[in-house]
């Protein structure tokens, strides 16, 4: 199975070959821009950058099994990642991730059947000051409670 | 580089270079240092942790594989810290390790077993579930199989893909106590080298597909020997099972490993070579035919020898084998061109030119010894005969005898032979098409069952010997030449095979920088 | 008042603007540096400064860049740790979400100073936004010529690029951080070589934290003695101070080196939260021995920290309450040693994942008075032993909870219950 490839996807490719030419730089770049495309990092996809590298298709799946932000599998739409470190859990991470799970009926590493949401637990995301935090596709909510959770998952489409 | 350094280990004073690490004097000097990711001929890792030691002035115990010698360095491998750290290192390796051992064909090799016996065997303190990983005993190549749970992570595989064949094959994927090594998904090892894999895994977790179950380790014997694969001449040790005495199937030799030689093939050795040995005990000629039927050996020399007779050296022709040792060639020089007159002595350009080689190991030439025919013989490559000429060569010279020494004859040869009553003698030492076509047929000791010496593809004059008997009254050619000899009332000259090299020796002008009295284990130069 | 800074632009609007830094005398220092300084007298200034790098190990900054062979014929390289993932903190966010042009005028001077032509900003994956704005800056800074070729009109050209991580802690370790911008695992090197000498592309290297690179604009400026003036010996300027857990106001707090703890905790932060007693402080991040509330009353800075048989660390400062179950606590922590364990060394792989399936024994309350102690034996046996010092950080919160909290640990293991909860 080949990966289709969108022109904009292909801009971003020439982008990073360029901005980070030596050795196997490009693959971390790359596999960023990949799952920001297609949402996970499948083997199609490992091999594909790979190709674009250089490189034995090995390397690339060392990386993208190596890093816990590169997903294997697919997730769903939104990729709710809490942060269940020490100081989100001394400010109410365990209220926090249980309030979750009910309100969206699934476990942690599970994904609604709509495919909406996907729930996991992560380690400490740097924003302490604000905990107990979560962070949905790249954006970071903080001090959170039941009140507030609503109101984020309730506002995404 | 040469400038010498003082070492001490364990008390004791050591005179070193600096290029060297503390693990490498160690073992020089007879000092033991438990090491698992740490291989002489792969780039240092220093992930295992076994090889922890005492140095002094440092903070922290420090890895003997990594660390490079000082002078006036004071090293202890001995003292209650450094047992206690390498043994809590090696309980953390077997947490997670089955308890497979009755069933693991490493048993009896495993680094793991070793050093347990030596540090281990303590109060079992991990009451915990095994973790569990996702390949257990899945072949990944033809001749690998490989299983995560006994892998103990020490990249020597990874390693070895990447640095020595260059095909980077193998991965760790996952992180954390969920690495695993493996293949890309859907891939298989793809080099030609793959059973270094099993020799250089310290653990179960790469096991040889071909010598699975065949025996445990501890009934096998070995001794040194020569592949005689390819003109690279890897030098390798030959393991047999001496309490399984030959019978029609059952096979002596089991399995082929790579010796270090720093000239020729380091720790390596191809999976060609090394899975090559089954010829030794399979489809082998253990006696004299004559039209097909078994004779006793004295018919059957009494026979060639009436052909030789009969024959003239001007109708007679034979085929020289690059598989043949030096002293078999200067038995055959000695016997067909000194005193039979041959001129019709030829080297056929059969697998010689198959351009099949690599930058590793694998040479194009498929015989062990073109270089001992060149300096025996003085033949040079342009000399070789074409096989598919040489139907045209017999006729223009009216041949009526022809001795083939292992070759496989084209099929319009042997139809021409049968054609116009040449008389074929085959000497060899495994059954094929031309020896079942042969008039008589001489069963040939394979190399292992002899000793011997080649010239490999670098010049590099390799001798080797054997402990294995030869099968059926199969004899090297020498000892064949030498009953002939006697017959055609021809000197005899060689009693016994250290007389055959002596002489050998002193009569080839390309042999004349050996020592006899000192022939390196690695092999000796000599001047083609 | 205190000196400020790091911090010193925070309150300003659009602060992360090149406009609103230039318009405070921003990028002056690097035009100064570049067009009348040496990097020698730099690199003097520096060392002078007592500056001590601010990513947990507290090295000299100065001596460090010494360490820079000269004439290679190699590129030199600096990098800039940005990956902040050790649990607790949070500073160097700050900089880059306020004051992302501090850190590029440290990173122009710096990379003058050691030779460097081509700088990488390593930021931690989850750190998307932080990313996007540093981008911005930098694409501004390029704009006005602080970046690029002929810098400032003096010749000297400097390119940065920002690397993004993806979610891996030990890649805050220089040399997994190297492995990682070359597009591998984040998986430790040995050393030696070092960095230094051998590092990114195997060319010499500096590694500097955020907030190590954002003081340097400011040492440029009022000159290394001012700056190892602040605070004690050996330990000069302002360090950030990231204070989280159960107090009533966490954040980020710019003080002097050598700021009483407990200071930092009631008058800053606003003491403990619901007005609950003191337990527990984590004073460097998570990887550095917790201290009981008794111990408190000491100084951050590297040496006191060190004197009370602790780290400074990063500067993050975790709080925990009386009401803080300290076995639930290290579960969370061992959790994530073993989470961010690359792997590569069987101590640490094992030794972690080990500890860890102990206390979740233990806290699922299927645990065993010996589990105690053979928590405490796996912890000694990753000590020291490792490729490194994740393996030390994953230890020594074990010892150091246990050491100083070994009755809840036995009260959980025995009676299947927490002593606290
Ligand atoms: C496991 C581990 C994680 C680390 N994480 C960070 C980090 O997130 N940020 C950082 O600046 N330094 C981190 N460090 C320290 C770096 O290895 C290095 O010492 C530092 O970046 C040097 O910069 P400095 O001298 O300016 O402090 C970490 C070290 C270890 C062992
Ligand atoms: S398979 Fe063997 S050689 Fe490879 S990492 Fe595992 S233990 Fe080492
Ligand atoms: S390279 Fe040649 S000599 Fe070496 S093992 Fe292979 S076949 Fe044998
Ligand atoms: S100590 Fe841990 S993180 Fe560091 S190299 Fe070893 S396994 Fe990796
Ligand atoms: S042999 Fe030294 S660490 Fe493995």
């Amino acid at each position: 199975m080949s990966v289709e490839i969108s022109v904009n996807l292909r801009k971003k490719i020439d982008e990073i070959k360029k901005k980070f030419p030596r050795d196997k730089s490009p693959i971390l770049p790359l596999l960023h821009a990949f799952q920001d495309e297609f949402g996970y990092i499948s083997v199609e996809i490992e091999e594909e950058v790979a190709k674009i590298v250089g490189v034995s298709p090995v390397y690339v799946r060392e990386v993208s099994t190596f890093y816990s932000m590169f997903n294997n599998k697919p997730v769903g739409k939104y990729h709710i990642q809490v942060c269940g470190n020490i100081s989100c859990w001394l400010r109410g991470y365990d209220e926090i991730v249980e309030y979750i799970k009910k309100k969206l009926g699934i476990e942690i590493g599970e994904t609604t059947p709509d495919g909406k949401f996907t729930l996991s637990r992560v380690e400490c995301l740097g924003m302490c000051d604000q905990a107990p935090v979560m962070q949905i596709n790249g954006d970071f909510y903080g001090n959170l409670t039941p009140e507030k959770i609503d109101e984020i998952l309730d506002n995404l489409e | 580089m040469s400038e010498k350094i003082k070492v001490t280990i364990n008390g004791k004073e050591i005179l070193t270079t600096p290029d060297k690490t503390i693990l490498q004097v160690a073992e020089e000097n007879g000092i033991d240092i438990p090491h698992y990711c740490y291989h002489p001929g792969l780039p240092v890792a220093g992930n295992c942790r076994m090889c922890l030691v005492e140095v002094e002035g440092a903070r922290k115990l420090q890895t003997a594989c990594s660390t490079q010698v000082r002078d006036g360095m004071v090293v202890r491998t001995d003292t209650p810290q450094v047992k206690e750290a390498v043994r809590q290192v090696l309980e953390f390796m077997l947490i997670n390790h089955p308890l497979d051992c009755p069933v693991c064909d490493q048993a009896g090799e495993c680094g793991l077993q070793d050093y347990y016996m030596e540090y281990g065997q303590y109060d079992p303190k991990f009451i915990e579930n095994k973790n569990k990983k996702s390949k257990k005993a899945t072949p990944i190549g033809k001749y690998v199989i490989l299983d995560q749970e006994r892998c103990i992570l020490c990249a020597r595989c990874v390693r070895f893909t990447r640095f020595i064949t260059k095909t980077e094959e193998i991965g760790i994927f996952n992180r954390g106590d969920h690495s695993e090594v493996d293949l890309f998904p859907g891939k298989e090892l793809n080099n030609r080298y793959t059973g270094n894999l099993v020799d250089i895994c310290p653990v179960g977790a790469m096991t040889c597909r071909d010598f699975r179950f065949k025996c445990r380790v501890w009934y096998l014997e070995e001794f040194d020997s020569i592949c005689p694969g390819c003109s690279r001449g890897c030098n390798i040790k030959i393991y047999y099972n001496p309490h399984r005495p030959h019978k029609a199937d059952g096979n002596r030799v089991l399995r082929f490993k790579p010796r270090f030689n720093p000239e020729v093939n380091r720790y390596w050795m191809c999976d060609d070579g090394r899975y090559g040995y089954k010829f030794i005990d399979e489809n082998r000629i253990m006696y004299p035919l004559k039209g097909k039927e078994e004779v006793y050996l004295d018919e059957a020399i009494n026979s060639f020898v009436s052909l030789l007779k009969e024959s003239i050296p001007d109708r007679t022709f034979y085929l020289l084998s690059a598989n043949s040792t030096n002293e078999e060639l200067f038995a055959t020089k000695k016997f067909f061109v000194d005193n039979y007159k041959l001129e019709n002595i030829f080297l056929p350009d059969e697998d010689i030119f198959t351009g099949d080689r690599d930058d590793l190991l694998i040479t194009e030439d498929k015989h062990p010894n073109t270089n001992g025919v060149k300096a025996i013989f003085n033949i040079l490559y342009k000399d070789l005969i074409k096989l598919d000429e040489l139907r045209e060569l017999l006729e223009e010279k009216s041949i009526s005898l022809l001795i083939v020494n292992r070759h496989e004859l084209p099929e319009d040869v042997l139809d021409f032979i049968k054609e116009n009553g040449i008389k074929l003698v085959y000497l060899g030492t495994n059954f094929n098409k031309t020896s079942k076509a042969a008039d008589l047929v001489f069963p040939i000791s394979v190399f292992a069952e002899k000793e011997g010496s080649f010239i490999n593809v670098d010049k590099r004059f390799q001798k080797f010997s054997s402990r294995l008997e030869p099968l059926g009254v199969s004899m090297p050619e020498w000892v064949l030449f030498n009953r002939l000899s006697e017959l055609m009332e021809f000197p005899v000259y060689y009693s016994s095979y250290m007389n055959i090299f002596k002489h050998m020796i002193s009569e080839v002008g390309a042999f004349k920088n050996i020592d006899l009295n000192n022939i390196n284990k690695y092999g000796v130069l000599v001047e083609l | 008042m205190s000196v400020k800074i790091l911090t010193k632009h925070f309150h300003i609007k659009d602060s992360h603007k090149i406009d609103v830094y230039i318009s405070d005398g921003g990028y002056k220092q690097a035009e100064r540096a570049l067009k009348e300084m040496k990097p020698e007298e730099i690199l003097e200034e520096v060392k002078k400064s007592n500056l001590r790098g601010r990513g947990g190990a507290g090295f000299p900054t100065g001596l460090k860049w010494s360490f820079v062979p000269k004439d290679t014929g190699k590129p030199v390289y600096l990098c800039v740790n940005s990956d902040e993932s050790e649990p607790g903190t949070f500073k160097d966010r700050h900089i880059i979400e306020k004051d992302p042009h501090m850190l590029l005028e440290g990173i122009i001077i710096t990379s003058y100073t050691i030779g460097a032509h081509e700088s990488y900003i390593y930021i931690r994956g989850e750190y998307y936004p932080q990313a996007i704005r540093l981008q911005e800056a930098i694409d501004e800074a390029y704009a006005k010529g602080f970046l690029g070729e002929n810098i400032f009109g003096t010749g000297y050209k400097l390119d940065v690029k920002i690397y993004r991580g993806a979610g891996a802690y030990i890649c805050g370790e220089e040399t997994a951080l190297l492995e990682s911008i070359e597009g591998k695992k984040g998986k430790p090197r040995l050393k030696p070589p070092f960095p230094a000498v051998v590092g990114l592309y195997n060319c010499p290297t500096v590694i500097n934290n955020v907030e190590t690179i954002a003081n340097i604009p400011a040492i440029v400026e009022k000159g290394g003695e001012w700056f190892a003036s602040l605070g004690p010996e050996k330990n000069g300027g302002t360090k950030l101070y990231a204070i989280s857990g159960h107090v009533n106001k966490p954040g980020v707090y710019e003080h002097e080196m050598g700021y009483p703890l407990m200071k930092l905790i009631n008058e800053d932060a606003g003491g403990v939260i619901d007005g609950l007693k003191l337990k527990a402080v984590i004073p460097g991040g998570s990887s550095v021995p917790v201290l009981r509330a008794e111990e408190c009353d000491i100084n951050l800075d590297y040496d006191s920290v060190a004197k009370a048989g602790s780290m400074l660390g990063s500067g993050a400062v975790i709080v925990m309450s009386e009401k803080t179950c300290m076995v639930r606590a290290l579960q969370r922590l061992i959790h994530f040693y073993k989470d961010e364990s690359c792997g590569q060394c069987t101590p640490c792989r094992e030794g972690t994942g080990w500890m860890l399936k102990i206390i979740n024994r233990i806290v699922s309350g299927n645990g065993r008075k010996e589990d105690v102690d053979t928590l405490y034996y796996i912890a000694k046996g990753i000590l020291g032993h490792t490729v490194c010092p994740l393996g030390d950080a994953a230890a020594m919160p074990v010892m150091s909870f246990i050491d100083k909290f070994r009755d809840e640990f036995e009260y959980f293991a025995i009676n299947k219950k927490s002593k606290v909860e």
